[in-house]
């Protein structure tokens, strides 16, 4: 079953700026789809329009049954709160306590005045558990390292308990090692929890390792979807540019 | 490089009017000197020519200022190559020498002069001790006054700064509009300074603290108006989109991502206001506003040298300690 259905969606920036050209998307439950293409070739807007921190320009997206690009202010945020989402620079609020932003997570349950409960803190404790953050719950963000701080991310993720996570280069400032313990706790949740997760990546030996399907996209339209396996050099090379070599991340 | 017709006229009047403008300042600079050192009295008109006609020159002569800025090295002319140097250091040189003459500098006064202050010199250096305790009173005013012209300034000023920070505003027509008066408002009311305020005050409710309290607190509004709301055009855009993401409503996304991130910075501006405002207080209290400041302004009058001392070297001690204070608690504010 379809998660997410897009129909001929565009976005224009300004009239010169045509961010998305028609894409047609779908997104089945339970895959680990990695979106793969150069800076600037469309990756993030399209991420952004599925929980509309983008305004789509025209098109269709469909999330469950739900109509998001219809969808009023009160409605979008309950699809919002289904659907997670980690940041390259993993946006945390670095002077509040890790508990703090993992607590975020489950924000629209909330009021504005509202407390957080002994449940939610025992639930946002064992999610941080989860990706090895356990003692580090009273600890400020700004003191953690780019690593840790992506796992606090994920743990807001899953606080939200989703049912799509989109991740948004989630391991481009992180160094090698890292990168891989991140997309390993991605895959994790992807596997055991039947999380699906959309995900876009500039290593393709990392979308080998853990994505199910591989769409690429350039200049705005989609290039390329299939098996991660089907990439071969001259299908890089049509993603990438002529020049391009293929980069080797273990 | 080609460059449009356009821009061209565009670099071709820039660099003239650059010209001109220093043209214009030296012209005017030397006539001043002719005029202050013979005793002359040549007329704006005259320099004003004068000036003119040396435009004309530097319009025919290459590598002046103005035709510096649109030129790369190589392609400047061997002939006068430095000629825009010689321009700038005769407009320092001359700028120099017109302010020596303007400020009235006498070395020789100020060398000899020093006689006639003994009598101050004296009395700031035997304290009047019998007024001690008195003047440590109007000093804890001072600086009550100090504290409530800041607490009521911080409300107001919050409000606004969310209002004259460009990155909210600048969505729609009406919040530019808004952002413009209220920036503008809040920079004409800092340049009137803090003491023309306390006149004011001090005619419209009274001689006294509550005047000085007045001016402390309207001059504190349009300062933390800036502080503030450029605090919040610096900050990190990334939280915000976070807890968008989470389905989050507005106003909890200004509880999470906003409020945390400003919060520390804000009270470090309003204890260094604070800081601020103790010494204001003391001019202020000169026209007045009450506490030390008045105090200091009547033993002045009456030529009460010592009493003088006791409250300078009270003030003195006030503003240091409040200084290392506010330093150290802003440090601990801001590295959290």
């Amino acid at each position: 079953m379809s998660i997410i259905e897009i129909k001929k969606l565009n976005k224009f920036y300004d009239e010169s700026t045509h961010a998305l050209k028609d894409i047609d998307l779908d997104i089945k439950e339970g895959e680990f789809l990695i979106l793969l293409g150069l800076s600037g070739s469309g990756k993030s807007t399209l991420l952004r329009c599925i929980n509309r921190l983008i305004e789509p320009t025209s098109g269709e997206i469909n999330f469950l049954g739900n109509d998001v690009v219809k969808a009023n202010s009160l409605s979008l945020r309950s699809i919002r709160s289904d659907i997670a989402m980690i940041f390259q620079q993993f946006n945390l609020v670095k002077n509040i306590t890790v508990l703090t932003n993992v607590l975020t997570g489950n924000l629209s349950k909330h009021s504005l005045f509202s407390r957080w409960t002994k449940e939610e803190k025992e639930l946002a404790r064992q999610n941080l558990k989860r990706v090895g953050l356990q003692d580090f719950a009273y600890r400020k963000v700004r003191n953690l390292s780019g690593g840790q701080q992506q796992r606090v991310a994920i743990a807001r993720a899953l606080m939200q308990n989703p049912k799509l996570i989109l991740a948004d280069e989630p391991v481009a400032s992180l160094d090698p090692a890292t990168a891989d313990s991140v997309m390993n706790y991605l895959g994790t949740l992807n596997k055991e929890d039947g999380i699906t997760v959309v995900c876009s990546l500039h290593f393709l030996s990392l979308a080998r390792k853990y994505g199910t399907r591989v769409v690429a996209l350039k200049d705005g339209k989609i290039k390329f979807s299939g098996s991660p396996n089907d990439i071969d050099e001259q299908k890089f090379k049509d993603i990438y540019g002529e020049d391009a070599e293929e980069v080797e991340i273990r | 490089m080609i460059k449009s017709q356009n821009t061209l006229m565009k670099q071709r009047l820039i660099s003239n009017a650059l010209d001109y403008g220093i043209s214009l300042y030296l012209g005017s600079t030397i006539g001043y000197l002719i005029n202050y050192i013979f005793a002359l009295n040549i007329s704006p008109f005259f320099i004003f020519i004068w000036s003119s006609v040396a435009f004309l020159l530097l319009l025919a002569l290459p590598n002046t200022p103005g035709k510096g800025i649109y030129q790369d090295k190589d392609e400047r002319v061997k002939l006068f190559s430095k000629l825009y140097h010689y321009i700038y250091s005769l407009a320092i040189l001359l700028s120099l020498a017109v302010g020596w003459f303007m400020v009235e500098i006498e070395p020789f006064e100020f060398l000899t002069g020093m006689s006639g202050t003994r009598n101050i010199l004296r009395g700031l250096f035997t304290p009047d001790k019998e007024i001690f305790w008195k003047m440590v009173s109007e000093l804890i005013k001072t600086i009550y006054l100090a504290l409530m012209a800041t607490v009521f300034a911080v409300p107001i000023a919050f409000f606004l700064s969310f209002l004259a920070a460009s990155n909210l505003m600048n969505r729609s027509l009406i919040g530019r509009v808004t952002y413009a008066i209220i920036r503008t408002i809040s920079t004409v009311i800092r340049s009137i300074e803090a003491i023309v305020w306390a006149i004011i005050f001090a005619v419209w409710v009274g001689i006294g603290p509550f005047a000085g309290m007045l001016a402390l607190m309207i001059h504190s509004i349009a300062a933390l108006v800036k502080l503030y709301s450029e605090q919040i055009e610096n900050i990190d855009h990334g939280p915000i989109e976070a807890i968008t993401s989470t389905g989050a409503s507005t106003l909890q996304i200004w509880k999470y991502a906003v409020i945390p991130q400003i919060i520390n910075p804000f009270l470090a501006f309003t204890i260094y206001r604070w800081d601020i405002n103790v010494r204001m207080a003391t001019i202020v209290g000169f026209v007045g506003g009450g506490g030390i400041g008045l105090q200091l302004f009547q033993k002045q009058q009456m030529t009460d040298w010592n009493g003088v001392g006791t409250i300078v070297w009270l003030i003195a001690l006030a503003v240091w300690l409040m200084d290392m204070v506010s330093a150290e608690i802003r440090k601990r504010l801001l590295n959290n």
